[in-house]
């Protein structure tokens, strides 16, 4: 057996040659590949192990967050319940103070309704009554009542203080006697007599008639009414039945 | 009667002669070129199948040098990857008709195992300098130097004498049971044969990575007695 030594030196560089071909096209590339692909891999680990602590520090955001939307909640719902509570206590008391005011109210106009009507059906009664005296008392017109008449027109008189009549009929101060019926001539001679004596003076007298006395003898001078009749007793009584202080001062004997 | 070692050039390069196994390595080498271009021309970040077994047999080897050497495997992938590649798709030519391995032959195996050595004296001196790797003959002391020197030598003879021994049998006794028995009779020592090339293909690769690293370690730190010998 021998050796071919050409052989082995073309074997020899063969192998070199193959060796430089396969380490610059195959083994080097193909490292570098795995290598590439190792760095890949390890850059992705990391960027995925740093978004995976992102994702844990935003999820433990989005818990506190949540925590805080909880918190909030139940602080809102508390205010809205405490605001709520408020505004209907004091509706509440508004109502109650309306309604109390309304209560009130409505009493008050009950209670002018109920004097308005009981003054109404008192003047209503009063009215009535006098309309029922006037027609009886109309009956009672004769000499005898107008001889009482005459009577308490005399006592009006001279109950009067001597300065005020001594001053309302002087002498010559005209005066007007009003009857409801005409006077007799000689019963006029008499009646200004007897007022003259009550005044203790001679005034001027003049007689008149008006039917609306009912029954009566007044007298009227400048500064002297001397409401003697059924009318002004009628009035005064009206005047008293239903309170009207007015009625009452037309009604009164003195101006 | 011509000897089934010897040689038989099939033409003439000028004074240099051309054999088979010659043309079989040349061959073997544009099968390995061209793949080795056409699968990494398309890399991607996204392997694709072909891509990921390729990628699984550079990380296997990466595996083997790291376990081996106790090294970064980069400077070493080439020459030691080559070898084994080399080797492997060598001895499983044989499966086509016609061809002959080129590692049945004594110039092939010997042009390899003459390249470890090269390469053990190469990445020793890179480690530690000329002076650090002659250095290491001397260990334990100047009495070794001769025996170091010898063993140095013995270990590569012993490299390709066992490559070429065990691919140069299963050719031999192939070609015997196939002239003798028919057809399908040397199937099954194909097959052994088969097996025989893988393995004989990786124990060369591991027998490289073991006499560079212990060239390295030797130059790096000093004699290291259970380094020394020959394995095998």
């Amino acid at each position: 057996m021998m050796i071919d030594w050409w052989t082995l030196g073309i074997q020899t560089v063969n192998v070199v040659i193959l060796i430089w071909l396969l380490g610059h096209f195959f083994w080097r590339p193909v490292a570098a590949m795995i290598e590439q692909r190792r760095a890949e891999t390890q850059q992705i680990l990391t960027e995925a192990e740093a978004k995976r602590g992102q994702a844990a520090a935003a999820l433990a955001g989005i818990e506190q967050t949540r925590a805080g939307f909880a918190r909030e909640r139940e602080a809102i719902l508390a205010a809205a319940r405490q605001a709520a509570e408020e505004t209907r206590t004091e509706r509440l008391d508004e109502a109650a103070r309306e309604a109390a005011s309304l209560e009130a109210a409505a009493k008050v106009a009950i209670e002018k309704q109920k004097d308005a009507a009981e003054k109404a059906w008192a003047e209503r009664a009063s009215r009535l009554a006098v309309e029922i005296a006037k027609r009886l008392a109309a009956r009672l017109d004769g000499s005898a009542v107008q001889a009482a008449f005459l009577e308490w027109l005399l006592e009006e008189i001279q109950a009067l203080p001597d300065p005020v009549r001594l001053t309302v009929a002087a002498n010559g101060v005209e005066l007007e006697a009003i009857c409801a019926t005409p006077i007799e001539p000689a019963n006029q001679a008499r009646y200004r007599e007897l007022i003259g004596k009550a005044f203790g003076a001679r005034p001027e007298i003049t007689f008149k008639v008006d039917p609306t006395l009912i029954a009566g003898l007044e007298l009227h001078g400048p500064h002297l009414v001397v409401s003697n009749s059924w009318r002004a007793d009628l009035s005064k009584i009206l005047a008293e039945l239903t309170h009207d202080k007015r009625s009452w001062r037309d009604g009164g004997r003195v101006a | 009667m011509k000897s089934p070692l010897g040689g038989v050039a099939l033409f003439h390069l000028g004074p240099v002669p051309i054999s088979a196994g010659v043309v079989t390595t040349w061959a073997i080498m544009a099968a390995l070129v061209i793949g080795g271009i056409l699968i990494t021309r398309r890399l991607s970040l996204v392997p694709s199948r072909a891509q990921a077994g390729f990628e699984l047999i550079v990380d296997t080897l990466d595996s083997q040098i790291r376990a081996t050497m106790q090294m970064e495997p980069a400077p070493y992938r080439a020459f030691i990857g080559t070898l084994f590649v080399f080797i492997f798709v060598a001895n499983w030519s044989a499966l086509i008709p016609g061809v002959e391995p080129p590692t049945a032959r004594l110039e092939t195996d010997a042009a390899l195992a003459f390249l470890v050595f090269l390469a053990v004296i190469w990445f020793g001196i890179r480690a530690g300098g000329i002076a650090g790797y002659l250095a290491t003959f001397a260990s334990p002391n100047l009495i070794m130097i001769p025996l170091n020197f010898v063993e140095s030598l013995t270990r590569t003879f012993s490299l390709f004498v066992r490559l070429f021994g065990n691919v140069m049998s299963g050719v031999f006794v192939i070609g015997i049971v196939l002239s003798l028995a028919g057809l399908l009779v040397p199937i099954p020592l194909m097959a052994l044969d088969l097996l025989t090339g893988a393995v004989q293909a990786y124990i060369f690769a591991v027998l490289a990575m073991v006499f560079i690293a212990g060239a390295i370690r030797e130059t790096q730190s000093g004699p290291d007695p259970s380094s020394r010998g020959t394995p095998l």
